[in-house]
């Protein structure tokens, strides 16, 4: 238990926030009542107090009036705990000796009458100072960083982060579960809406990693196993099951970051019946179709060259039965398919029967507007009724008739084919959710893997050290996949080149002395931070690896866990300062 | 029941004249500002999307295009520049021909030889007939006030039959194909039940739009309305003049400048010429949406027309002036204009507008209020 302080000496600053604050919460009011709190020295109020001269006015008070506690009732803390941790740290205080009391987003935001919320002001003030009392100076650690990364998957993520990497001069372990590299870029012929193509995307690529040394390509392989944590990892790589040599054994490499790449598969059509995907002949997939372009042949399977394509949107994706995501490319995909098949037979009629158009980002209006231009006819239908798929009579020109509801024109219509193309959506592989333990990440309720922030971090996750890029997180293009994986990259690169990396200091600790070895924290750990000692029969936390969620603290039997910074004693504090008034 | 959707009809209104239809993308921007559509009149937007996906049927019982006049503000708003007014355009050449049941108005809006050539093989017919079957040839005796006696060279009462025989076989022509018209977009669809007192009420409808083209001057543009209709009753008047009452039109005497048959004349040539100039100007320019496009059947019409007023202007000026040879020459020529100009034009092309536009204004007009009288029935019942 942390020893209270003879005097602690606090420092409280409370903030108007221009009027955000000020409107609401009587903020002399609340100064006053502070200022006869125990222990508190000064009380000051101020406009912004997260502006410089506000950090200033905080900084000169720690070392003019031999401050040791902060308490700033302000903002959120997500906000701005790191502008005034790093005050008290410019004034040579531990900046874990700060405290803030969220009068803003938990006060004046959500309360109109100004009486009670000055009031509840007081309470989180007061609670905040009972608290502060209580803490600690705590250090954050070090731990060495590993150079040499390992990328889960081949495809165009998974080699363009290779290469960034190798290229900086440090070692790779690229890890596909194929016989060649590529993914699903290898299944393409041209890409929308520039019109490269996919093979030469993919040849330049593949050359150069061929080409490094610093790269290991393990080729019909997975990451079997892995262990340690951000800048130590240890993984084992094996040969898929039936590829291995008698004598193989898996492959065992040191790490100091992942990047999984593992791209997606694509939507079962056969799941969508009355398309007919599997028993009408001549209804294929969107990669089907891109088989038979490859080939240079696009035909019906009675080897006619057809005089009518639809091309069915949003298959699998956009719908309550489904996947209620957009799969993001397909649009795209479809115009292009539309240009295909019109140089291919310049006298084939192509319908375009989509949900909405969304032709977003660079390029990709242009081309929409192109597709229009060579009269491909769009016609749109409602999410919730889709097209229906039959076999025409033998007196009509073309082997299928689609029955629709046409949204803009508001018929009921036929439209003739002779091939249906469904643009299959993206979905997350069969083997998302083992990579997902593996590598101790968490995927969403499509199977995708979540980022550790949508807007800011969207290749790092919430396990130190393992980044995610390209369709893995979601459905996305080439260029998105691309970037994705350089910024991962970028990422790796940054800490690799600092030699080592700062652990927060907020972690548990296990009081090995009061230990049972009872075993319960290892299994609730959400991060695998915990490890058991069987020769001394306690449980270790790897410092590295956890979050300081508390888990495990809540759960101790033998209350062996300390959660620093949240201990008992800070919040029980904290609490009887809340209801001081009230009790 | 299911409509067959034809993506390839867009191929058979590319002959029409097409124009950028399969770049709209159905924003309805065009219908929003066009002060002629309204809840049961959705163009330009719905039938352009009929015209897409190639729905014939739907599009034989439109009457939509003809209440458009192409003013153009829906071109210029176009988000997509796919040029909605053009395609109105188009459409109502494409029902004009849909209406003529000898199949010739296709031709002619399909084809510029089949148009040309028929103009020059009529032309040349007229030609032959004048000069061959002439029988007193170039009379060069005055008459006493000193003008040329054009009644011994092409006697009126034989023109005169000739007139009415081209009156009655355009007539012919064009009524048979306004009752096309009305069975296409009227009598065809069985839900709509017009009375016989609708059609007797609604019959002022088609007076005043033929002899006013009021709706023209809700176009935000109220020029195009003014000229429009100083054109019209110009060429109006001139027609009933000539071939309505030739013998008081076509004579050897000389009235006084303000006698009513000289007044009414020169106002004619007067709207014509004025009417003429502005169009051909607008044309020759292209700065207005309206004249950006122009399809051989708009040339050919005012084309005919600019040689008929020009050359019945000397006809009149030869012959006060008492120039016999002069005049002959220009009767013949005026003549092998105005004939195929109106046996072409009137019941086949461009002018066949001047009947369609106001027998479509008087349709619509049933049909909507047969249509109102439906939702208020169906209002009615849903609310006992």
């Amino acid at each position: 238990m942390a020893e209270k302080l003879k005097s602690p000496k606090i420092g409280v600053y409370i903030c108007w926030c221009g009027t955000n604050i000020a409107r609401i919460v009587d903020v002399e009011a609340v100064t006053q009542y502070a200022s006869g709190l125990p222990n508190v020295v000064l009380v000051k109020t101020y406009k912004y107090m997260c502006s410089n001269p506000g950090q200033d006015m905080i900084v000169q008070d720690i070392k003019n009036h031999k401050l040791d506690r902060v308490v700033v009732a302000a903002c959120s803390p997500i906000m701005h705990e790191r502008t005034f941790r790093n005050a008290l740290r410019s004034a040579g205080l531990n900046q874990y000796l700060l405290e803030m009391a969220n009068i803003r987003e938990q006060c004046s935001w959500v309360h109109t009458d100004r009486a009670e919320a000055t009031e509840k002001a007081k309470a989180l003030v007061h609670a905040a100072i009972r608290r502060v009392e209580l803490h600690e100076p705590l250090e954050s650690m070090s731990v060495k960083m590993t150079p040499d990364v390992l990328i889960i998957g081949g495809g165009i993520a998974g080699m363009t982060a290779t290469l960034e990497i190798a290229d900086a001069g440090y070692p790779v372990h690229l890890v596909e579960k194929n016989s060649k590299l590529g993914g699903n870029l290898l299944r393409i012929d041209l890409t929308a809406p520039y019109l490269y193509s996919a093979r030469d995307l993919l040849t330049e690529r593949v050359t150069r990693i061929r080409d490094n040394k610093l790269i290991h390509v393990c080729l019909e392989s997975k990451v079997t196993d892995l262990s340690g944590y951000i800048g130590n990892f240890s993984a084992s790589i094996s040969r898929l099951n039936g590829k291995e040599a008698p004598n193989d054994k898996p492959l065992k490499v040191d790490i100091g970051n992942i990047i999984v790449c593992t791209g997606f598969k694509e939507f079962d059509a056969s799941r969508i019946v009355h398309y007919g995907y599997g028993k009408l002949p001549n209804v294929i997939t969107s990669f089907e179709l891109e088989k038979m372009i490859r080939s240079g042949n696009i035909e019906t399977k009675e080897g006619k060259a057809p005089k009518y394509v639809a091309i069915i949107h949003c298959v699998g994706s956009r719908s309550r039965e489904f996947h209620s995501y957009c799969s993001r490319v397909c649009c795209m995909t479809a115009l292009k398919y539309a240009h295909e098949i019109k140089s291919a037979h310049p006298a084939c009629y192509v319908s375009d029967i989509y949900i909405d158009m969304n032709a977003f980002g660079k390029g990709n209006e242009e081309f929409y507007r192109r597709s229009s231009e060579a009269k491909t006819l769009f016609l749109m239908y409602e999410k919730n009724d889709k097209p229906v798929i039959r076999k025409a009579s033998p007196k009509d020109d073309c082997g299928m008739l689609l029955e629709v509801n046409e949204k803009l024109s508001g018929e009921q219509i036929e439209i003739p084919a002779d091939l249906v193309v469904l643009m299959v959506g993206m979905e997350a592989c069969e083997d998302a959710h083992e990579i997902a333990r593996l590598v101790n990440i968490s995927q969403d309720k499509d199977g995708w893997f979540i980022e550790s922030h949508p807007k800011l971090e969207p290749v790092a996750t919430t396990t130190e050290g393992i980044f995610i890029a390209g369709t893995c997180v979601a459905p996305k293009d080439i260029p998105d996949s691309v970037a994705q994986a350089r910024a991962a990259a970028a990422r790796i690169l940054a800490r690799i080149a600092r030699g080592k990396i700062e652990v927060d200091a907020l972690f548990s600790e296990v009081k090995e002395d009061l230990c049972s070895g009872c075993r319960l924290c290892n299994q609730l750990c959400p991060y695998s931070a915990i490890e058991f000692n069987e020769e001394e029969k306690h449980s270790n936390i790897i410092s590295a690896l956890c979050k300081g969620c508390g888990v495990c603290v809540a759960a101790c039997p033998s209350s062996a866990i300390k959660g620093r910074h949240f201990t008992d004693q800070q919040i029980l504090a904290q609490i009887e300062g809340l209801f001081a008034e009230i009790l | 029941m299911a409509i067959r959707v034809n993506p390839g009809f867009i191929d058979v209104l590319d002959k029409f004249g097409r124009e950028n239809i399969q770049l709209c993308y159905q924003c309805g921007d065009c219908s929003a500002v066009c002060p002629h559509a309204d809840e049961f009149y959705k163009f330009p937007r719905k039938p352009i999307r009929q015209l897409q996906m190639g729905l014939e049927k739907k599009i034989e019982t439109t009457l939509e295009p003809w209440l458009c006049y192409y003013c153009g503000d829906c071109s210029d708003l176009c988000p997509r520049n796919a040029d909605p007014g053009a395609t109105m355009m188009i459409l109502r050449r494409y029902l004009s021909s849909v209406y003529d049941w000898t199949g010739l108005s296709r031709k002619f809006y399909t084809s510029y030889k089949w148009e040309l050539g028929a103009i020059t093989i009529i032309g040349l017919m007229i030609t032959l007939l004048f000069s061959v079957f002439n029988p007193n040839g170039i009379v060069t005796s005055l008459t006493p006030e000193g003008g040329v006696k054009v009644n011994e060279m092409f006697p009126v009462e034989t023109v005169n039959t000739g007139a009415h025989i081209m009156l009655i076989t355009i007539a012919g022509f064009l009524i048979s194909n306004i009752i096309r018209m009305w069975y296409f977009t009227i009598l065809k669809d069985k839900t709509l039940k017009i009375s016989f007192s609708s059609y007797v009420i609604q019959f002022r409808q088609l007076i005043i739009h033929f002899a006013t083209q009021v709706r023209f001057s809700k176009c935000k543009d109220k020029k195009y309305w003014g000229f429009h209709w100083i054109l019209m009753s110009g060429y109006t008047l001139m027609f009933i003049l000539i071939v309505g009452n030739l013998k008081w039109f076509q004579t050897d005497k000389i009235y006084l400048w303000y006698h009513p048959q000289r007044l009414l004349g020169y106002y004619s040539t007067f709207g014509l010429l004025l009417g003429l100039v502005y169009f051909f100007y607008g044309r020759i320019k292209k700065a207005d949406q309206i004249f950006k496009l122009s399809h051989l059947s708009d040339w050919i019409f005012i084309v005919l027309l600019l040689f008929t007023t020009v050359s019945g202007i000397l006809l009149h000026i030869f012959r006060i002036e008492g120039m016999p040879v002069a005049t002959y020459y220009t009767y013949i020529i005026h003549m092998a204009v105005l004939v195929p100009m109106l046996c072409v034009e009137v019941p086949f092309s461009k002018w066949s507008h001047l009947a369609y536009r106001p027998f479509a204004i008087y349709f619509s007009e049933l049909k909507k209020s047969a249509l109102s009288i439906r939702n208020r029935e169906k209002l009615f019942l849903k609310h006992n």
